[in-house]
């Protein structure tokens, strides 16, 4: 068992590295895998790539590897607020898009595209409805006074349903020949506009909130046995969760900016890493962060290779990740 | 290691009070059980007692300094809180749930050591659950889940445990199974503050018992002095039987039983020696109420009307009022007040609109004169064997209006034998304010 157990979490550990060289080597301009490894090195070992084309070595290191290291952190970044969504929620099927980020960064995309706003506007301005959507939900659920974590999913959920009529808005708006096709395309997920530029805060966010969420690991099963027993377990449960909450917001709200909406990575991956490693987060937290970026990457990896044209994220996680729920809710031990 | 409370009181909503002046001590090796109706403050005071609610008032003292100015972590090492028992939304093992009570002890990275490790496993072996260490905490039996909430309290290594409602939903073994683990850790030194709904284990494992009502203590101290009958009656709005066994000198009691309505028939006064009988022959010493009750339309007022017409066959002199139903074919319009005393008779209430029989709740217009000669009747009622009082209903109980000198004279206890009808879901709020009456079906036809 132990040892099962163990090999196991080296695989876990594996998976995302192999996939990320597999990745690279994969594509419709094709390039061997030695010669991945040598321009990967050539950085910190200049004369590795002597010998091998300009060409392959700008696709390599300004398109492939910016892709497939946004799709690493964005995966992982989905995998592991929906582990702490559903572990603070103590509910199986909710993750981080339910305090109405996706829906506000929607907006905020759509609106930048329809003012014909270039690349990084468009991203800025994601960033910053996704964030003002999940503030909105705090300012409504301030208006109550009893139960602050239920009302600010309520409102989460009205924020967001909001967010989505102006974006339905904007889209009926949009000119149909040019803004709209990009307004759905950005909807719908994307990592095409991925650009070496984009990397540094994408990073700075997701490795910072991993981490962050990583130390509460433990803490994570405490408070989802509900708040009494947290508190009663030396556990301040609001100030924690609002820290998490927080947290998974600026994750969410930069991965949403960069890649567009994809859904069901959040969802799915908590639930795969339940299946594999238990329910314990000091396990979980890992195992969805690896599992997010690997799924992530796969898929991404699927989507351009796949067909000629490229099939949007979204598509292929709901296309997959649906069946996938199904199968793993059929597979888990839960009451219900 | 104490806990103490002094005049805690509580409110959710500023208005609503849940717990009222409730003081209480626990000392190392206890068990004191909190008793009590459903929403009577017992789990409200166990949270207070855990510091997760700050009383409105009062305080909770935990080694003498306010629980609510401990860090939650160090709150944690030296209390501990057993919620009811719920299935959590994931598959935890046994063993990780245990390992949660070491989390005040965590350093700030929050890595639980061998050492941690160690401990819950120790607390699993001493409740003699080790066999079940990898099992999901989801899948084994509610009596098992209770015990693992205990090992977890050993691993938090707090001591002072708070239990709620420990016995819910096990069976018997499984209760005495849980209980007699917590007598053997008492032991140990552990205290451990039980809210339950099983007077019986209180008489068995308890050493002091708080009786909670609406909020307050009712009474507080021993098994033996708190679980009496007219105390169990009061608290739970019920009558109850204390069974007393012999132990040593003096009797213990060792049994509480629920005391069933008497089923009397008026006519039964003629019988020397049938209970209804002997019931009048002790109202020479003590005055004896008893309270009438059935659900509507089982003939309570006929029941009185039978029960008067006896009594004044022997020569007793009855008085009080009947609140006799008036019908129109089937629906019931007005309700007439009759004097016993004089046989008079006036129209006390009519519906208040005849739409009344499309409404859910028939609204009725009191005559305040009748009623107020109703109130004169009562309050000036003197040299009488039996009082019937038809009836005391939501009107002078909740809202303290309507006959409210029935009320009073039940109170002050100026009556020999009273016979007074209760609706049955005002029972519980009757035998609250007088413990010591006998609940008598109202059948008309026995």
């Amino acid at each position: 068992m132990t040892f099962l157990r163990r090999c196991l979490q080296i695989l876990l550990l594996a998976l995302p590295v192999l996939l990320f060289l597999l990745t690279l080597v994969l594509g419709r301009y094709h390039i061997r895998a030695g010669d991945v490894v040598r321009i990967l090195l050539s950085p910190l070992f200049p004369g590795l790539a002597m010998g091998i084309p300009e060409t392959a070595l700008r696709l390599i290191l300004r398109v492939r590897l910016p892709r497939a290291l946004a799709a690493l952190m964005i995966g992982a970044s989905f995998g592991v607020t929906g582990t702490a969504f559903q572990g603070i929620f103590k509910n199986p099927l909710v993750d981080s898009n339910i305090l109405g980020v996706t829906s506000g960064a929607g907006f905020g995309a759509a609106l930048a595209l329809l003012l014909m706003a270039r690349p990084w506007q468009v991203q800025a301005s994601a960033f910053v409805f996704g964030l003002l959507a999940v503030l909105l939900a705090f300012a409504g659920s301030r208006l109550y006074r009893s139960t602050p974590i239920l009302i600010l999913t309520l409102m989460g959920i009205l924020i967001g349903s909001l967010f989505g009529s102006l974006t339905a808005l904007l889209k009926y708006i949009a000119d149909p020949l040019d803004t709209l096709p990009a307004i759905t395309f950005w909807l719908l997920g994307s990592l095409t506009s991925v650009t070496s530029r984009s990397l540094p805060l994408l990073a700075m966010l997701t490795v910072g909130g991993a981490v962050f969420l990583w130390v509460l690991r433990w803490r994570l099963n405490v408070l989802s046995l509900g708040d009494d027993e947290a508190t009663a377990l030396g556990i301040n449960p609001v100030r924690l969760k609002l820290a998490i909450i927080v947290c998974a917001t600026l994750m969410t709200s930069i991965a949403v900016s960069v890649a567009g909406v994809i859904g069901w990575v959040g969802l799915v991956m908590p639930h795969a890493g339940r299946l594999i490693v238990g329910p314990d987060h000091k396990r979980l937290v890992p195992a969805s962060i690896s599992l997010g970026a690997s799924f992530l990457l796969l898929i991404d990896t699927v989507a351009r290779t796949l067909l000629p044209g490229e099939v949007p994220l979204g598509v292929l996680t709901g296309l997959i990740g649906v069946p996938m729920l199904i199968i793993l809710l059929r597979r888990s031990r839960m009451g219900w | 290691m104490s806990l103490a409370a002094k005049h805690v009181c509580f409110a959710y909503l500023a208005n609503r009070p849940v717990l009222r002046d409730v003081t209480l001590t626990v000392n190392p090796g206890e068990v004191l059980y909190v008793l009590g109706r459903n929403g009577s403050g017992k789990t409200t005071l166990l949270s207070c007692l855990a510091g997760i609610l700050q009383p409105v008032s009062g305080q909770v003292l935990l080694n003498d300094k306010d629980v609510r100015q401990y860090s939650p972590a160090e709150r944690a090492r030296l209390i501990g809180l057993m919620p009811q028992v719920h299935i959590p939304a994931f598959a935890y093992t046994v063993r990780e749930m245990v390992l949660m009570g070491r989390t005040p002890h965590l350093g700030l990275l929050g890595t639980l050591s061998r050492n941690d490790y160690a401990i819950a496993d120790e607390a699993l072996e001493s409740i003699g659950l080790s066999d079940l260490h990898d099992r999901p905490y989801t899948e084994i039996s509610g009596g098992e889940r209770q015990l693992v909430l205990i090992a977890r309290g050993l691993a938090q290594k707090a001591n002072i445990l708070l239990m709620d409602e420990p016995s819910a939903h096990l069976d018997l073994s499984n209760q005495h199974r849980v209980l007699e683990i917590v007598d053997q850790l008492t032991h140990q030194g552990l205290s451990f503050v039980i809210s339950s709904h099983a007077p019986n284990n209180a008489l068995i494992y308890a050493h002091h018992v708080l009786l909670l009502s609406h909020g307050h203590v009712l009474a507080y101290g021993t098994p033996a002095e708190t679980l009496t009958e007219e105390r169990l009656s009061a608290a739970y709005g019920m009558r109850a039987e204390v069974i007393y066994g012999q132990s040593l000198d003096s009797p213990m009691p060792r049994a509480v039983l629920p005391r069933r309505p008497l089923t009397l028939s008026p006519e039964s006064l003629n019988n020397p020696g049938s209970e209804l009988n002997q019931i009048f022959e002790q109202s020479q010493h003590s005055p004896q109420l008893l309270l009438i009750t059935g659900l509507t339309g089982a003939g309570k007022t006929s029941w009185c009307t039978r029960m008067a017409q006896v009594a004044r066959s022997q020569g007793l002199r009855v008085k009080g009022v009947l609140s006799p139903s008036v019908f129109e074919g089937e629906s019931k319009v007005a309700i007439d007040l009759l004097s016993l005393e004089t046989d008079e008779k006036c129209r006390l209430a009519v519906q208040r609109n005849d739409r009344g029989a499309e409404l859910a709740t028939v609204l009725w217009q009191f005559d305040p004169a009748v009623m107020a000669w109703g109130n004169d009747i009562l309050g000036n009622l003197r040299d009488s064997d039996l009082v019937i009082l038809d009836e005391l209903g939501p009107l002078e109980f909740l809202r303290g209006q309507g006959l409210v000198e029935g009320l009073k004279l039940i109170d002050e206890k100026r009556y020999r034998v009273a016979c007074v009808v209760i609706r049955s879901s005002l029972l519980p709020d009757a035998l609250e304010r007088w413990p010591h009456a006998q609940v008598v079906n109202g059948y008309s036809r026995v």
